[in-house]
């Protein structure tokens, strides 16, 4: 009788119908923007869910200060394009006491200019709901999460406060205190981001393509050095290398991995033959096993 | 150890920017050391296209269990780091992984008697549901249980994957005995396709491929048997329904009544109807960003703008005029209670169905249902892991379906009203307009609210919901101080 809809067409209208239940349930929501590539297919579902509205909360972007030049330039051509509402917010606390990526350990860098300032952001604006683009398949811990995950005082995660999720019925009733985080993309794979990217013809940060970049080689992993803040070390000399980014976060922190994928078919077609997983790329997992459980027990997402 | 090849994976992978077709939910359930971590993990070894650090990591395991004759495949299931301690599963957890043509979904849940609230919850989202038993031990207790749970939240495809097949002899026999078992205990239930599978998850037998230890089996092995099941929405089953979510506006000119098509669906020019309020229109336009459709089915995110302007918004359900739902504020349900915190009549509840939210205002429970008998014995009481059969009584009138005539409109949620909690899941077996036990309740009505609670409140739409929202909880107030209440709005 009609087309079949294609796993695509249906994780999209999961996530639509997701969004529009969150705006219907809290009071105040706020959608966190991190600028990658999740972020961008988050964005891109949000407007369709509310088109021909705009999304009914603004964006919120945590920055450590340490994202690539790029990512910023991105962010900010996103929210005029799309004449949305942007909350920069940045822990300053932290940058006073000149916490950075390189002297301190991932977990305090994570905790001091992400967790908290997170947190602050959302306390600041009384946000009840948060929209993030996580997916159930980046890790393990994440591998239970539910689509709203709700957070006690403090933005606590208690595993044994989540509430069971029958059917597709989002019961968004907040206890006292109580706030959540929404996931639309829970269901989402990697592979899938960028299936959708190259369907929706979506805009993201070039950093994703291809070019030659100054890289070092530190603990077995590729850097793009992106300003002169990140002290080299003896025998380290930037060279120019064709590579490209999987994920995006603070440059330092993020590996990229030699490629010569220049454009988006070439960049889906390598994602989806890729034969190690994103996280690999992603140096703050590899920190301590149950990294992210404890990340997300403290509140980082 | 030994490094086991895969299918290769050039024959798997979908072409790169391909859309898979459709997506497939599958639940597994068993007892604890059943081999369910190693069935999946061996499927996903198999036939999915895993990333090599993934492959690495099973290679460098070999199982200790199986005198190291195997890589553990169990480990590409491994979960929360408090699990992992205790050695248990204790929550669902979900894996995605695509053979050449399709999206798989697997839902994993515990198997422990007092886990029926999991299982329940996981098997809510499941098109199919994989048992396992050991070949060894076959059908037992827990696994009537399972397909207990299973026919209440209405999954109707079930697999018994009968593992350990090579700790049996690989016997004809065995795998008969319990197969015939299987057969007896599905004839009980209201499933649409049961069917029981011989396999041996540690050496891939009859997993993605056939057994040659089985050649007495000629039946399907279970990932070719999980491709053949059709998609969910292949053909639209059911009645149009479409819960109203939120409105959408832009300008003057377009109010859309935002939703996805839960279940049959709609043309452009059909008329609808939201049976609370009565009132009628026809579809103007389905929209969506980037293109307008002429016919939305069951599974799709879209915006209703209609040619007449009725007065609906979130917690209507729209309906084609000729096949409508029950507008109920009598329920009769079968509950799973889901919260450690037991039943308690004083307690304020609400009654959540797809996307509304009414005051409950009485919930009797009846009888608990014994899952290995099926049999319902009398009881007041309801608490964690028990299925209930409950009398539920509203304080306002919802749209909804009995749960075997239409799933996605005859399931409900019970919401504590403080906490918010989800205490109960729950399935609509008779929904009624029953007005008896109302007569002698407190009607809360328009005038009542208008002149005081809601004075501040106008027209726009926000403060409707805002109306509604105080009527709510004015309601509970009511129930809590132990007075019958009737919402007339
Ligand atoms: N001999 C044999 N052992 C198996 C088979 N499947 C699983 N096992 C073993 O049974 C034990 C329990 O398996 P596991 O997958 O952890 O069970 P779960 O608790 O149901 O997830 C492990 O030691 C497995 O190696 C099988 O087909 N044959």
């Amino acid at each position: 009788m009609t087309a079949q809809l294609s796993h695509l067409d249906m994780l999209e209208a999961e996530a639509i119908f997701i969004f529009r239940e969150a705006a219907a349930q809290f009071r105040k929501p706020v959608l966190m923007y991190s600028i990658g590539k999740d972020s961008t297919v988050l964005l891109h579902l949000a407007r369709k869910a509310f088109w021909p509205q705009k999304p009914p909360f603004p964006l919120l972007h945590i920055d450590t200060t340490w994202k690539f030049k790029d990512m910023i330039a991105f962010r900010d051509k996103t929210v005029r394009d799309f004449g949305l509402e942007l909350i920069v917010h940045t822990n300053e606390e932290g940058l006073k006491r000149g916490i950075n990526p390189y002297d301190h350990s991932p977990s305090v860098y994570t905790d001091v200019m992400k967790t908290q300032p997170l947190k602050q952001a959302l306390d600041k604006h009384g946000f009840d709901a948060a929209f993030g683009g996580a997916r159930r398949d980046e890790e393990s811990s994440r591998a239970k999460e539910r689509v709203f995950s709700f957070r006690s005082p403090g933005h606590r995660w208690d595993p044994r406060r989540q509430r069971p999720e029958m059917w597709n019925l989002l019961n968004g009733r907040l206890g006292p205190g109580e706030t959540v985080r929404v996931f639309p993309m829970s269901n989402w794979t990697e592979r899938d981001v960028w299936r959708y990217i190259a369907r929706e013809s979506l805009e993201v940060v070039p950093l994703y393509f291809a070019a030659r970049r100054p890289t070092i080689t530190r603990n077995g992993q590729l850097l793009v050095v992106d300003d002169d803040r990140l002290p080299l070390l003896p025998g380290e000399v930037p060279q120019m290398k064709s590579v490209r980014f999987r994920t995006l976060g603070c440059w330092p922190l993020t590996a990229a991995v030699p490629s010569t994928a220049a454009d988006l078919d070439s960049v889906v077609t390598e994602t989806l033959g890729a034969r190690t997983s994103e996280r690999q790329g992603r140096l703050i997992d590899h920190d301590q096993a149950g990294a992210m459980e404890r990340k997300k027990q403290e509140g980082y997402f | 150890m030994t490094a086991v090849t895969a299918i290769r994976r050039e024959d798997l992978a979908p072409a790169p920017t391909q859309d898979l077709n459709g997506i497939l939910h599958l639940l597994t359930c068993g007892s604890v050391d059943d081999g369910k971590s190693t069935l999946i993990g061996r499927l996903l070894w198999d036939a999915s296209d895993l990333y090599d650090d993934q492959r690495e990591t099973i290679n460098r395991s070999s199982n200790a269990a199986t005198g190291g004759a195997h890589p553990d495949f169990s480990l590409l299931l491994d979960g929360l780091v408090a699990e992992r301690e205790q050695g248990i599963t204790i929550d669902i957890a979900w894996r995605y992984f695509d053979t050449a043509t399709r999206r798989f979904v697997v839902i994993d849940s515990p198997g422990h008697e007092q886990y029926t609230r999991n299982m329940a919850s996981g098997a809510s989202h499941a098109d199919v549901a994989i048992m396992l038993v050991d070949a060894r031990h076959g059908v037992k207790r827990q696994t009537r249980r399972h397909a207990a749970i299973l026919d209440i939240v209405g999954v109707k495809r079930v697999v018994l994957a009968v593992n350990k097949m090579d700790l049996a002899d690989w016997s004809q026999e065995k795998f008969r005995a319990i197969e015939a078992d299987f057969r007896e205990l599905t004839l009980r239930f209201g499933f649409r396709e049961a069917i029981a599978i011989p396999v041996s998850a540690v050496g891939g037998d009859n997993v993605a491929r056939k057994s040659e230890h089985m050649p007495w089996y000629t039946g399907p092995h279970l990932l070719e048997h999980l491709e053949r099941i059709p998609p969910r929405d292949i053909t639209p089953r059911g009645p149009f329904r479409m819960p109203v979510q939120t409105v959408l506006r832009d300008g003057l000119d377009f109010r859309g009544l935002a939703g996805t098509v839960a279940s049959g669906y709609i043309s452009v020019g059909d008329r609808v109807t939201d049976v609370l309020s009565g009132q009628s229109a026809h579809v103007l336009r389905i929209a969506t960003m980037g293109r307008d459709l002429e016919l939305a089915k069951q599974g799709q995110a879209v915006a209703l703008q209609l040619d007449s302007d009725i007065d609906v918004a979130r917690g209507a359900t729209l309906s084609l005029t000729n096949n409508l739902p029950t507008v109920a504020t009598q329920i009769e349900a079968r509950l799973v209670w889901l919260w450690e915190t037991p039943f308690d009549p004083a307690s304020g509840y609400f009654l959540r169905t797809a996307t509304d939210l009414a005051p409950i205002s009485n919930i009797a429970i009846q009888s608990l249902l014994d899952l290995e008998t099926l049999v319902a014995r009398p009881s007041e009481k309801c608490g964690v892991n028990d299925i209930a059969i409950a009398a539920i009584t509203l304080g306002r009138p919802v749209a909804v379906d009995a749960f075997a005539d239409n799933q996605p409109t005859g399931a409900v949620l019970i919401v504590d009203a403080i906490t918010g909690a989800t205490v109960a899941g729950g399935v609509i077996s008779t929904a009624t307009k029953g007005d008896v036990a109302n007569a002698s309740a407190f009607k809360l009505t328009r005038e009542l609210l208008e002149r005081g609670l809601c004075r501040d409140l106008g027209d726009s739409d926000e403060d409707r919901r805002e109306f509604q929202r105080r009527a709510s909880e004015a309601a509970l107030l009511l129930h809590a101080a132990g007075i019958p209440v009737k919402i007339e709005l």
